[in-house]
């Protein structure tokens, strides 16, 4: 498989959360080529691998497999659109954004700005959400045949390479852990393994990992792999509280997460020569992991973080390389866990 | 027409970087017409028509498009800007660019929302807080691609979409330049010059110096002006509107217009059926500003399309708007030939 190709056509799918057919249906056909019991339940993209024994822990290794977006909440006046976000948007970057209206089909739309001759007095701040409207270049009677309140709304970017192996789109978040879950799978493929796993691309986490939590319950996981982003490093943060990108996963260490399973990926990626680096959270982590660790009678959870710059924005940039590292230290800890 | 306006809006061409652009129109108008270029960059072009006109005729497009340059490379290998012409930061934050002169892929970015505090997020960003990030890992790598000055582009596709609408950057004013050509390959019915200017977006530089040469009695400006036109904006604030064609204004913030020409403007209109609109609001400047005050005075007119979005990598158009434009363009140069 080639890497590139793989989370190119990841994160160009659209799946705004709640609504993640087109990319949860693309990430099911990776799926596919490894195992034939794999399938979508209630918008989580669920596969089995192994039988399960009373001598091998079951691992859960999970990706969200939905992104931010709009929500359409009126079709207004002249066919301008009011909106609402679904997750956590950037409003300072909307103005004049492109964006694809998942309508009854896909229509492309621009988000108003107001020229600055006509900011009034209002300069320097950016509107609340609900200020904003998408230009859909539609009558309201031609867009209403189209577009209704509920439909979602992304970023109408693509996948571009840049230098020294980095890539941006929109969705890299998580659309990266999930290709890094396909390059384990693919490394794997010929392995004999020892536990059982379920590979979990998750439903609507960007509103409060609620994919997770409904399929941790099916799953019933004894551990469980919260495969992320996490922030890289970029001017103005400080540099001890990020990622560096090309720097290898970010394996996490929190008292809500378990130390065994921490420690038992930095000694598995120190063995095996894959770099990585650590995240120290002091708490809940912000991830899916903070589901497994309390599903039923409770799961050893940990976290592996893929470094990413300009988090929820349509120009999210991470190193191909960590994810293939990411894949790698996935790969080897199944190898391990029994 | 709206092949060449895809072409010309996707060419990159800011103020001071219109090359690209100049060949594309020699290209469109070689064997058609008598050309040169200035010392600046104009594209000065003589058409001959049917007829030799009265009164010596300019119609006027500039060539160039805002954009940004690049001002210093930094260690981590990132590269701050500033704008070319008027540029908005909140347009440039979070938009994936074209680098240097191999047009690396590149993305402007920012500090993560989640990093933000409450109040950061509700402040608009400033240029100086804004960056190039190309994938270089440090600043030496980053300079065997760019350099202090380099054009940094918006990466915009053309889009046509909704009922009759078109989206790219540039649009300001390649429609102009786009319609200048069209013209110019139309068989004309009286002789003009038409110059593509450089820099106006820079304070109309080029159609300083392009008027200046040509010495035109009349002038016709081919441009973009700002429709507000959308939710939250009403009355004489929208300025103008998608749907009611050309915009021929009065006043601006560079140009009295003459104003038999805005009469004469109306009147065809009228006769003719075009859709015709003045703007409700002093606002904006245009090359017109260059020419009016020209040696002993040019009698200078504006013909504008209505556009979303000024000067960001979504410039919005009605292609009806456009074809009224050309059609009163047409008829300017037809009735004041003999003024």
């Amino acid at each position: 498989m080639d890497i590139n190709i793989c989370l190119k056509e990841l994160s160009e799918a659209e799946g705004v959360s709640g609504a993640e057919d087109a990319a949860a249906q693309t990430a099911l056909e990776y799926l596919k080529q490894y195992t034939s019991d794999c399938f979508i339940k209630n918008g989580n993209v669920i596969a089995n691998f192994g039988s399960r024994n009373c001598e091998a822990p079951h691992v859960l290794i999970d990706a969200h497999i939905d992104q931010v977006g709009l929500i359409v909440t009126y079709v207004g006046e002249d066919g301008f659109l009011n909106v609402g976000n679904v997750g956590g948007i950037d409003r300072r970057l909307l103005p004049g954004q492109h964006v694809i209206i998942h309508g009854r089909k896909d229509i492309p739309g621009t988000v108003c700005s107001v020229p600055p001759h006509l900011s009034g007095g209002k300069k320097g701040e950016v509107p609340e959400i609900d200020k904003f409207t998408i230009d859909t270049g539609l009558s309201q009677q031609k867009a209403s045949e189209i577009i209704a309140p509920g439909d979602r709304i992304s970023f109408d970017v693509k996948y571009r390479e840049m230098l020294g192996g980095r890539v941006t789109c929109k969705a890299l978040d998580d659309r990266s852990g999930a290709a890094s879950i396909i390059y384990a799978l693919e490394l794997l493929k010929n392995e004999k393994i020892k536990c059982s796993f379920t590979v979990l691309f998750s439903t609507q986490e960007e509103l409060g990992e609620r994919g997770a939590k409904i399929a941790a319950y099916d799953i019933d996981p004894d551990i469980a792999l919260a495969v992320d982003v996490s922030f890289g490093y970029t001017d103005g943060e400080s540099e001890y509280e990020c990622g560096k990108l090309g720097k290898g996963p970010m394996i996490g260490i929190s008292p809500s997460l378990s130390g065994e399973i921490s420690r038992s990926l930095i000694s598995i990626a120190e063995k095996c020569g894959i770099p990585y680096q650590t995240e120290v959270m002091n708490g809940l982590t912000s991830t899916n992991a903070d589901q497994f660790s309390v599903n039923r009678c409770g799961c050893k959870a940990c976290t592996v973080s893929i470094p990413l710059r300009y988090m929820h924005t349509p120009v999210e940039v991470i190193d191909i390389q960590d994810v293939k590292n990411t894949g790698k230290l996935i790969a080897e800890y199944i190898k391990e866990a029994y | 027409m709206f092949e060449k306006l895809k072409d010309l809006c996707i060419l990159n061409g800011a103020s001071g970087d219109e090359k690209n652009v100049r060949d594309y129109i020699i290209k469109c108008i070689d064997g058609n017409a008598e050309y040169h270029t200035d010392n600046l960059g104009n594209l000065i072009v003589f058409k001959r028509g049917r007829k030799t006109p009265k009164n010596k005729i300019m119609l006027a497009a500039h060539m160039d498009e805002v954009g940004l340059i690049a001002t210093s490379v930094r260690s981590d290998g990132t590269v701050t800007v500033d704008e070319i012409g008027g540029v908005s930061p909140s347009v440039v934050i979070g938009r994936q660019v074209n680098v240097g002169k191999d047009g690396l892929s590149g993305v402007v970015g920012s500090r993560a929302v989640h990093k933000l505090s409450a109040d950061e997020r509700k402040k608009a960003p400033e240029m100086s807080g804004l960056y190039v990030d190309f994938g270089a890992a440090d600043r030496e790598e980053a300079l065997k691609y760019i350099s202090p000055g380099d054009y940094i582009y918006f990466s915009s596709e053309y889009t046509e979409y909704g009922e009759g609408y078109v989206r790219c950057k540039a649009i300001d004013d390649r429609y102009g330049c786009c319609a200048l050509i069209e013209m110019i390959n139309s068989e004309p019915e009286y002789d003009a010059y038409y110059v593509f200017t450089v820099q106006e977006e820079l304070g109309c530089r080029g159609a300083k110096t392009a008027a200046f040469a040509v010495k035109p009695d009349i002038a016709v400006v081919m441009e973009t002006t700002t429709a507000s036109d959308i939710p939250g904006v009403s009355g004489n604030k929208r300025v103008c509107e998608f749907g009611k064609g050309a915009v021929v204004s009065y006043m601006d913030r560079s140009t009295m217009y003459d104003r038999e020409l805005y009469k004469i403007a109306f009147e065809a209109a009228a006769e003719k059926g075009i859709p015709c609109q003045t703007k409700t609001l002093i606002a904006g400047g245009n090359d017109s500003g260059a020419i009016h005050v020209s040696g002993s005075g040019v009698r200078t007119i504006a013909v504008s399309a209505p556009c979303r979005y000024l000067h960001s990598p979504s410039c919005v158009v009605k292609k009806s708007d456009l074809e009224a434009c050309y059609k009163m363009a047409q008829e300017l140069l037809s009735r004041t030939a003999q003024l």
